[in-house]
């Protein structure tokens, strides 16, 4: 469902992401874990079509990046990390808008709204405006906002920044049912515990090249660490 | 493009801002109280200031007066007498008296006549007053010695007067009310559509941006045309809607009658429906005009607080041009029609005195919409272009520390090339130095001044900020051999564009009368009488500014502008500090010509990375007016008659385009995306 071939990108002389390559299947969540630079969220703002690529491809659903921009985010929800919410707006408006714009046919969406306001317990705030929201209150809009389409494909980036451990949940919560429903999700962080809770596999970038790959497991087993912290501090030492 | 997602944009930018207190404070209070406060105060500050004028007597000395006469000084009420001791310029200065009225002495012969000065302060408002009281009194006192006089000798009063002038005006109320206000209301009300834009444009772009909704919204399946179609229709109808709200109260105020001052001042103002709808329809394009280029320039801002930074010296370049409206004895030309928004505010002043002509109008109203089309191309092709989106200026992180801290850390940078903030620092400086500096120098050493304000006030420190900063000098000043074919091109722009830099100074001259007699002094500086002459104004006119002012210009702010931004935008930019930098206070002539040299030999620089190649060009462009000058021949070349000679500005502009032709392109004119944050 998701894919990047031989992805770089450069700024001027600087290049952040360097070659990478890897496959997120249906039903699958992939963590990809870095220190900051390491070319995460450049990665991602490929794969969402935000930025173009210098040289490879970034793919969902068969569909590139660069030539086929609107087709990559008709099966796209995006989780950036900035959450993304207008603070004049409440909510529901929002989650209306963003539904419109995603495409959802008019006659069901606020079906759909009242659904995603229903699974993502907003409905006690569902008509404040955003900017009155406490920052896990925001978070699980945010989430509702990037599901309100029901995309394939879900790129979260760092969708657990700043939360508290009640917030973080609805995270971990709407990632696990999106893997039962068949979602590929590719998520970025730099905690070691959501990359063991969610994760099916992981790769680890390092100079904007993926240096590791694998299962948490399988990866903690390759560098000879007693945990993945342990590893990853390894394994990004080692390529730095 | 689909318009129900335009629809869907709009309306959420218009819900948002009906939600935003300060936008609906611009746009619909502030209009609503701002005439009839402004009108009310107006009236009040009138009658305070008529109450305080005529509170107390004007204090008039008078020297020299026969008793009769000061007597009938004394006899009106508004006048309070002094003595001789105080009809003293001194007493007048120190405000003891507020006119003095000084006559020379009785003439001896009864038909004779003797002068009456009064001496009064120009700068005080009471001063004027009193003179204007002790010039009636003295003209009635005049007028009885005559009546006198022509009694005397026995002849009717009508003697004195064979012609007696009398004017009334034919305007009526409406028009001299419609003269009046017409014109300083078209100033506000196209002020106040330009405020109706201004805050939405930067919210819905920078404000976005700064957010993080920018990116989450740039992920939904429509293309950023879409969403920049429905931002802008937001931005122009939020502007529109508070140049409505102004023309609304501006009518409803000045229609009403209920206000004392225009009633007391015969003074009556009156704009019919045909011509309220005519200023409505011009609204439309000023409105699209302001959303479309403040949109483009939010957009390239990263934050509210740097959109704000650079939409304020737009707002300013808008607004400031339309003080001529306000001025007396300018007409409607169709020139004048051209100019952006001044065009459009000269057409609501002649719609509101009443008569505006047909062909100005037209052009101020299709032009104002031509310049709104423009904009919106330059607001369009911002939006989804990645380093506008996530460019974040140099993509550094700000520093914290004291200026001794940040000046090592500065210092300790390796940038390259100087950043374009760093860049339009140092242009700042220069042009205070050479602005403040240059005259004393030039007024002091003459031509050694001249010399001295170019090499010491531009080259010398171009060199060192380029040498001393974080840079790689050659880079930031150009320095780079250029190839002989780039040479040769250069040299043919340089000579083709010259006759074609005249055809352009011939086209203004066309659109705006004089402006050339100002430059006679320059013009006589660069005649030269003879050889030895020649070559030094080739040194001092031609080769000093093309080394010093290349330093400048192609070298670190061509250069640093290149750095961050579209090679054309770089050049453009160049070009137009560099034809700014020209300008005087006398002539703004020289302002296009300049500017349009500068383009090309910003161009040829874009392109050759050589600065030498610039100051060739900078350098036959000069020394050709000094050639111009000397030469009676190559005055024939120039000129027939009175005339541009159009077959050399035909060849001038076929040499031009076979430079530009031969010109070897530079290989990778893609500018550098800076790192945005988040890598």
């Amino acid at each position: 469902m998701i894919e990047f071939e031989s992805l770089s990108k450069a700024y001027g002389g600087f290049v952040a992401v360097r070659g990478l390559s890897l496959r997120v299947a249906p039903g699958e969540v992939y963590a990809l874990l870095g220190a900051n630079g390491a070319g995460k969220t450049t990665a991602l703002r490929c794969l969402a079509t935000l930025l173009a690529p210098t040289e490879g491809t970034a793919r969902i659903g068969g569909f590139d990046a660069r030539t086929q921009p609107l087709e990559v985010r008709r099966r796209l929800g995006f989780l950036a990390a900035s959450m993304g919410l207008y603070a004049r707006l409440t909510p529901r408006e929002l989650l209306r808008y963003f539904a419109r714009l995603q495409g959802v046919d008019e006659r069901r969406i606020e079906a759909r709204v009242e659904a995603m306001v229903e699974r993502f317990a907003i409905g006690d705030f569902a008509d404040r405006l955003c900017g009155r929201l406490s920052t896990g209150q925001r978070q699980r809009v945010s989430i509702a906002r990037a599901a309100v389409h029901d995309a394939p494909a879900l790129v979260l980036d760092e969708p657990t920044l700043g939360l508290d451990v009640l917030s973080g949940q609805a995270i971990y919560d709407f990632v696990a049912d999106a893997r039962g429903r068949g979602r590929a999700v590719l998520f970025s962080t730099h905690h070691m515990s959501e990359v063991e809770l969610l994760a099916d596999r992981v790769g680890i970038l390092a100079g904007g090249r993926l240096v590791e790959e694998g299962t948490a497991d399988e990866i903690v087993a390759r560098s000879g660490e007693a945990n993945l912290a342990r590893a990853f501090l390894r394994i990004a030492r080692e390529a730095a | 493009m689909r318009w129900q997602t335009v629809r869907t944009v709009l309306g959420k930018e218009l819900r948002e801002t009906i939600r935003d207190r300060r936008t609906l404070f611009m746009m619909l209070v502030l209009p609503t109280l701002l005439y009839p406060a402004m009108l009310v105060l107006i009236q009040q500050i009138a009658i305070f200031g008529q109450r305080q004028l005529s509170a107390a007597p004007a204090k008039v000395a008078v020297a020299g007066a026969d008793p009769a006469l000061v007597r009938f000084m004394d006899g009106d009420s508004a006048i309070r007498v002094f003595g001789a001791e105080r009809a003293t310029v001194a007493a007048v200065r120190e405000g003891n008296v507020e006119a003095a009225v000084v006559l020379d002495a009785a003439p001896a012969a009864a038909a004779g006549s003797r002068e009456a000065r009064i001496l009064y302060d120009a700068t005080d408002d009471r001063s004027r007053r009193a003179q204007e009281l002790a010039a009636a009194r003295l003209d009635a006192w005049g007028d009885t010695l005559l009546a006198a006089r022509l009694r005397g000798a026995g002849l009717p009063e009508s003697f004195a007067t064979p012609l007696a002038v009398a004017d009334s005006s034919v305007a009526t109320a409406e028009e001299a009310g419609g003269y009046t206000l017409g014109r300083f209301l078209p100033l506000i009300l196209v002020l106040m559509t330009l405020l109706g834009t201004f805050y939405p444009a930067i919210d819905m772009a920078a404000g976005e941006k700064e957010r993080g909704t920018l990116e989450t919204l740039l992920t939904a399946p429509v293309p950023a045309a879409e969403i920049v179609a429905g931002k802008f229709a937001a931005v122009a109808l939020i502007g529109l809607a508070a140049a409505v709200a102004n023309l609304a109260s501006m009518l409803l105020t000045f229609q009403s009658g209920i206000f004392r001052l225009g009633a007391a001042a015969e003074l009556r103002f009156t704009l019919p429906p045909g011509a309220a709808l005519l200023v409505f329809v011009a609204l439309v394009p000023l409105a699209v005009l302001f959303a479309a280029a403040f949109l483009g320039l939010a957009l390239r801002a990263q934050s509210f607080k740097e959109a704000q930074n650079a939409l304020t010296p737009a707002q300013l370049a808008a607004t400031l041009p339309l003080l001529v409206v306000t001025l007396p004895g300018i007409d409607f030309t169709p020139a004048l029609a051209l100019f952006p928004v001044v065009g459009v505010a000269m057409f609501f002043r002649e719609l509101m005195t009443g008569d505006p002509p047909l062909i100005p109008s037209v052009l101020a109203v299709l032009s104002t919409g031509g310049y709104a089309a423009l904009a919106l191309v330059f607001a369009s092709r911002a939006f989804g272009r990645e380093e506008v989106l996530f460019g974040g200026g140099s993509g550094e992180a700000p520093r914290g520390g004291g200026w001794g801290e940040r000046i090592r850390a500065w210092r300790a940078a390796d940038r390259g090339i100087p950043l374009p903030a760093e860049a339009m620092a140092f242009i700042a400086a220069v042009a205070l130095l050479f602005f403040h500096l240059g005259p004393r120098l030039q007024g002091g050493l003459g031509e050694g001044g001249l010399l001295a304000s170019q090499w010491l006030l531009l080259a010398l420190p171009a060199l060192a900020f380029a040498a001393l900063g974080p840079y790689d000098w050659r880079r930031t000043l150009a320095v780079r051999a250029p190839a002989p074919r780039t040479l040769l091109a250069a040299g043919m722009i340089a000579l083709g564009g010259i006759p074609v830099g005249w055809s352009i100074v011939w086209l203004e001259m066309q659109l705006f009368e004089g402006g050339l007699e100002s430059l006679v002094p320059l013009q006589e500086l660069l005649t030269a009488a003879d050889a030895r002459r020649a070559l030094w104004l080739f040194f001092i006119a031609a080769l000093t500014p093309a080394v010093c002012e290349e330093l400048v210009f192609r070298g670190v702010l061509l250069q640093s502008l290149g750095r961050e931004m579209r090679g054309w935008h770089a050049v453009a930019l160049s070009a137009g500090i560099f034809g700014a930098f020209h300008l005087s206070f006398e002539t703004a002539l020289r302002f296009l010509p300049t500017a349009f040299i500068g383009l090309l030999m910003g161009w040829v620089v874009w392109h050759s990375r050589s600065v030498f190649a610039s100051m060739l060009m900078h350098f036959i462009n000069n020394a050709f007016v000094v050639l111009l000058l000397w030469q009676p021949a190559v005055q024939r070349l120039a000129f027939r008659g009175e005339s541009l000679s159009w077959p050399t500005v035909a060849g001038g502009a076929l040499l031009l385009a076979l430079g530009v032709w031969m010109l070897p392109r530079r290989a990778d004119p893609v500018v550098p995306t800076p790192a945005p944050e988040g890598v």
